[in-house]
């Protein structure tokens, strides 16, 4: 394998750490703002894998300074494309923020299992059509006292 | 279940990242990349070739980055809507942040209009001047939170700006050249005013990033707590 | 040829002037939208007629490729470019709440979606992509319901799950091969992308640009979100949007991407969407949730077919997303008045016939009844399936047909309960006639087609065989080869 072992091995390892700790969060977390975060995490991984697509060990900074060209540059073009994605993340995160702030003021909860249910519930009222009842709810607890009722009800 | 599930598929996904480094073959021996830095200094009269592949070679994507920004920020308004004026403001902080917050705003415009204003030269340019400005901005709301932005001159300001930027663009376009060409010469390379209208382009993003951001915080601060 | 930039262009300059101008004039501001969309899609229209039988590339900024993005302009791309602004126009918002922010967002995504249907680079699909992206989440959030924040909040988790991966897969495609170009790409695939690499990336951008294209298995938004949206936005998302994210996966499955596992994979995910869809369409109990997992299983049949090699697949493709694009829409536009439980609508056909005529042809080509154009459609697919001869494909075929069986059971469910007299129940409210005229428009087209049939297929075929053209694809674009040189 012809990278250079060293560094480049430490940054995918970081990437690599980053993504599958981001994934880890998405899928794993229940609470929303930890849900955010990990998608924060997950995004930074992917930027830092784009930048190491074009890694070259002791390459200058493509700047060219007081007419002075340095013999090997790095690849701008890696550096202009994590540019652009960390604004979009950024842009995407803010509005996720909006949106986790309405619905703690809507539902008052931030669990995601939680906010899953009233919001199938809420859809269903709103279609007019009855609530989704889990097959696993318990059944309905009889009232003491009732004459003749059958308990298999 | 769907802890299994997931657990399983964090495993799956570990795995695949140790593999893909395994396969990962040769780097490509030649890319866009060095290609952009042999001819940008010519074609662009940029010293810093990554605000050349920005705002010159991929000026499109630079557009579409900014509407981002801009979707985000209208959405963002449309979600977060407006805050009631009867509701509590929080008191304004204590007397480090304020003396601070005014020390600062000043300095803070003055580095962020700086590195807009020389992205072809050094590195920076307009996303990174912009969102120092947008700082800069946001730090009296900080000290003060009875103070707030005025957003009718941010959302001015930030349409203009963007208006300008494709403007810029379009003009070119009526020039019989293909949009997002670089024009009005290269001149003196390495000196302020060089590499056409890179700076303008630049000044337009960055005016409207910090206008943008600025105006996206407020409104993130401005929504009411819950009690 | 240049000015079909302005597609992108003036919805953008618009938008961002939108606030200005409304301070100055109202009545400027409610215009400027549709006469900009009408003007887009007239230059559209008109580079139609000028588009013979070649492709055209647009370079941006004068940039040769593979340095600067290029726009290829092959007629599926500008078809589905026309579609997008059209499409805007012809749903253009009209609640009188946040007029103004609905506007600016409906203009943003005309662009955005011009530009995912035009563009030659990897990047700049990217990030055309996360702009639709974004303006969706705008768009879908517009009733302020409770539900439509937490529908909208998980859609954007998802879709943001799928952007890193996207990210990811360009990740290792620049660093096999140090290019960005979709024709360079062509080039470079058989040496450096035929590897598990390339299938790897390939995979990553497949599940990220298939949140949009309602793939299995990222597509549980679908139904939250189409449940709690403006039906408006419900439709452009079902009908345009979820095309263009599938066109761009099958230019990289046709340009770049030429393993045969790979068309195994989108096979066997398309399989997955046509069952898990319609089975859930089937247990449906209001309308919105219902056409929403219709929509699921129709997508699935647009990924086996697409997943199908060589000309024949793109062609059958091409055929069932043309005719979902019209029909979905049109059905969307019927649900404005009829959301809700489905045992509400009983009745229905005494309220608003015409209403209840519509949904039963929709109904009827949705289905594949001949001689509809879904009927030839569905057909298309179903004889390529057979011709490949393997024991997926005959699979996906008896999937596709059994999917079919199931169409028609839920939606002449419906149907039936349009005509069905129950002197109890109230009438359900019937459509505006706005929504009434829009769907008869496309329906009046759908039928309309019937009897072009054969120079609309041979139009298809054609579109098909320029499209999945590899060399003439790189031959057009023309990358200047790249000197290795350092400097």
């Amino acid at each position: 394998m012809d990278i250079n072992l060293d560094i480049s091995l430490m940054i995918y390892i970081a990437a690599g750490g980053l993504i599958l700790a981001g994934s880890a969060g998405i899928v794993l977390s229940t609470h929303l703002l930890r849900i955010i975060f990990a998608i924060a995490l997950l995004e930074a991984g992917a930027n830092l894998l784009l930048l190491l697509a074009s890694y070259r060990d002791g390459t200058a900074v493509p700047i060219i300074v007081d007419d002075h060209i340095p013999a090997v540059m790095a690849d701008p073009v890696p550096q202009a494309l994590v540019l652009t994605s960390i604004v979009i993340g950024v842009g995407v995160l803010a509005l996720a923020l909006g949106l986790v702030i309405r619905v703690q003021r809507t539902y008052g909860t931030l669990d995601i299992r939680e906010l899953r249910e009233r919001m199938a519930e809420d859809i269903a009222d709103d279609a007019g059509i009855g609530r989704p009842v889990s097959s696993h709810a318990p059944l309905p607890v009889q009232a003491p006292g009732v004459v003749g009722a059958d308990a298999n009800e | 279940m769907r802890r299994f599930t997931s657990a399983l598929f964090l495993i799956g996904l570990g795995l695949l990242i140790v593999a893909i480094y395994q396969q990962l073959g040769l780097q490509a021996s030649s890319n866009i990349g060095q290609a952009i830095n042999t001819v940008a200094a010519d074609q662009l009269g940029a010293a810093n070739f990554v605000t050349a592949v920005v705002l010159g070679y991929r000026g499109l994507d630079t557009l579409v980055e900014l509407t981002i920004l801009f979707t985000a920020a209208t959405a963002g308004a449309l979600v977060l809507g407006t805050r009631k004026p009867s509701t509590k403001r929080d008191p304004d902080a204590g007397f480090i942040l304020q003396t601070g917050a005014d020390l600062l705003f000043p300095l803070l415009l003055i580095v962020g209009l700086y590195i807009i204003m020389h992205g072809h030269l050094t590195p920076g340019g307009g996303f990174q001047g912009g969102v120092i400005l947008a700082s800069a901005f946001f730090l009296p709301i900080l000290a003060r939170p009875g103070s707030s932005i005025d957003h009718h001159w941010v959302s001015f300001i930030e349409g203009l700006a963007g208006a300008s930027f494709i403007y810029i663009g379009l003009l070119v376009m009526f020039d019989g050249k293909a949009f997002l060409s670089p024009v009005a010469g290269n001149g003196v390379f390495g000196e302020l005013f060089s590499a056409g209208t890179l700076p303008l382009l630049y000044a337009a993003v960055g005016l409207k990033v910090g206008a943008e951001l600025a105006g996206l915080l407020a409104n993130l601060s401005d929504t009411e707590a819950v009690d | 040829m240049n000015n079909l930039l302005l597609l992108i262009a003036l919805p953008l300059i618009t938008a961002f002037l939108l606030p200005i101008i409304d301070r100055f004039s109202p009545l400027l501001a409610r215009l400027a939208g549709p006469l900009v969309l009408l003007a887009t899609s007239a230059i559209g229209i008109w580079n139609w007629t000028l588009l013979g039988e070649q492709a055209v590339v647009i370079q941006i900024g004068g940039f040769l490729p593979p340095l600067g993005i290029v726009f290829y302009v092959d007629r599926m791309a500008l078809m589905f470019a026309i579609a997008v602004s059209a499409g805007t126009l012809l749903l253009w918002p009209d609640g009188a709440k946040d007029r103004l922010r609905q506007s600016t967002l409906s203009l943003i995504l005309a662009a955005a979606g011009s530009g995912l249907a035009l563009s030659g680079d990897l990047f700049n699909i990217y990030v055309f992509y996360e702009l639709t992206a974004v303006v969706s989440y705008g768009l879908v959030v517009s009733k302020s319901n409770p539900s439509a924040f937490a529908a909208t909040i998980r859609y954007l988790i998802i879709s943001a799950f799928g952007a890193a991966l996207v990210l990811c897969g360009i990740a290792l495609v620049y660093q096999a091969t140090g290019t960005l170009n979709l024709a360079q790409l062509a080039q470079l695939a058989p040496e450096k992308l035929d590897n598990p690499q390339g299938l790897v990336a390939f995979i990553l951008m497949l599940i990220g640009f298939g949140v949009k294209a309602e793939l299995f298995p990222v597509n549980t938004w679908v139904p939250e979100v189409y449940a709690t949206a403006p039906t408006r936005v419900s439709a452009l998302l079902a009908g345009v949007v979820s095309k263009l994210a599938l066109i761009v996966i099958v230019r990289l499955l046709v340009l770049v991407f030429h393993q045969p596992e790979a068309q195994t994979v989108m096979l066997v995910l398309g399989i997955l969407g046509v069952a898990t869809g319609e089975l859930a369409a089937w247990r449906a109990r209001d309308f919105n949730r219902m056409l929403a997992y219709s929509s699921i299983g129709q997508l699935g049949i647009m990924f086996i077919a697409f997943s199908i090699p060589g000309q024949a697949g793109v062609f059958a493709g091409l055929a069932v997303a043309l005719h979902h694009l019209i029909v979905k829409p049109a059905m969307f536009l019927l649900a404005e008045r009829w959301n809700g439980s489905l045992a509400n609508l009983a009745g229905a056909a005494r309220s608003s016939p015409i209403a209840a005529v519509l949904f039963i042809v929709l109904s009827l080509s949705l289905v594949g009844v001949p001689p509809f154009p879904g009927f030839w459609a569905k057909l298309l697919v179903l004889v390529n399936l057979a011709e490949q001869a393997q024991p997926l494909y005959y699979l996906a075929g008896v999937v596709i047909l059994a999917g079919a069986t199931l169409e028609a059971s839920y939606l002449f469910r419906v149907a039936s309960s349009f005509y069905h007299v129950d002197k109890q129940q109230p009438l359900p409210s019937a459509p505006r006639t706005r929504d009434i005229m829009l769907a008869s428009a496309l329906t009046a087209g759908l039928v309309a087609s019937i009897f072009v049939m054969s120079p609309l297929a041979e139009q298809l075929e054609g579109m098909a065989a320029q499209s999945s053209d590899v060399d003439y694809y790189i031959q057009t674009v023309n990358p200047v080869v790249l000197t290795g040189g350092q400097r």
